[in-house]
């Protein structure tokens, strides 16, 4: 990525760094919480503070990197300080995908597999998968060690491969 | 690739097609861009209620500005005549004293001048004429 200093940024140009990366912030709020209009809400937020900590942050990689870091630590505080209304996945609205009616159903099950792990393994299967970040930069983002990065993964896989052998066969997957 | 590394790979993958990024509903910029210009205009000092808000209106702001711009070009007019006024003392001063000097000079000639007549008569008055001796 092309190397920009940011520095005091007008509100046209902050707006299309809100464009550029709106899906990228609602998605891991979204895929953590399970609850749209909590995410979406989680989402203002960030770039809220995006906004005010613009003028610090060196080059769009800084921002993109901030704002995922900020939104893991967020997701995770929102979860242990507010008792969330949970919407069962069952009651949850699909998002209409390309699919067939099988990917629509191990969608689902993988999605209620998340939602069942602890807090800090869930943000780095999410980090992982829906940003394709490396163990290393999930570390840092959420300050934690790699080992543990990589031991979250391979347990959450682990876990993931036995509820699905459970549910609908190995052969399924 | 065994049969374990497939499974992986296949097991990945859902979890890559299952949390890919979506997008939140329609309007959100605008939403976060109404909640940043909020949050910049809340961040502002309430204006209307500071009491030295009056004393920094435009036409006021420009009297100041023209007040001492004024009172520097008076200084600096008053300053300069001042110099001046101080520069003509001195070449006066000068003149005098070359004055003094020369008159001193003079008066000091004149003394001298006197002198020298004085001591001449008084030489013609004390050696008695040979004509008179004689008789």
């Amino acid at each position: 990525m092309a190397e920009r200093i940011i520095t005091a940024v007008p509100l046209p140009e902050f707006a299309e760094i809100v464009r550029c990366y709106q899906s990228m912030v609602f998605s891991i709020a979204l895929h953590f919480l399970e609850d749209r209009f909590a995410a979406e809400e989680l989402a203002q937020d960030v770039f809220l503070q995006l906004h005010a900590s613009l003028p610090k942050l060196k080059s769009e990689y800084h921002v993109k990197f901030w704002l995922r870091k900020v939104t893991a630590h967020r997701c995770i505080d929102y979860r242990r300080s507010r008792t969330i209304s949970h919407v069962s996945l069952d009651e949850a609205p699909e998002p209409s995908i390309a699919g067939g009616l099988t990917d629509i159903f191990l969608e689902k099950k993988v999605r209620q597999f998340v939602a069942t792990l602890a807090e800090k393994p869930r943000m780095v299967v999410i980090l992982r998968y829906q940003e394709d970040m490396s163990a290393e930069d999930i570390a840092e983002a959420l300050t934690m060690p790699v080992a543990t990065v990589k031991s979250h993964l391979q347990r959450s896989l682990a876990m993931l491969r036995e509820k699905m052998t459970r549910t609908i066969g190995e052969v399924a997957i | 690739m065994n049969a374990h590394g497939e499974n992986l790979q296949r097991e990945e993958d859902l979890l890559r097609q299952t949390l890919r990024q979506e997008d939140p509903s329609s309007g959100f910029a605008q939403r976060v861009m109404a909640r940043v210009s909020e949050s910049a205009g809340a961040s502002e000092p309430a204006r209307a209620v500071l009491w030295y808000r009056p004393f920094f209106g435009p036409v006021i702001r420009w009297s100041a500005v023209a007040a001492v711009s004024a009172s520097v070009i008076v200084s600096t007019v008053h300053y300069r005549n001042m110099q001046r006024e101080r520069a003509q003392g001195e070449a006066a001063k000068q003149q005098l004293m070359l004055a003094l000097h020369i008159a001193g000079s003079k008066l000091q000639l004149a003394k001298e001048k006197v002198n020298d007549a004085n001591q001449a008569q008084h030489h013609t008055k004390s050696s008695p004429s040979p004509s008179r001796s004689k008789s």
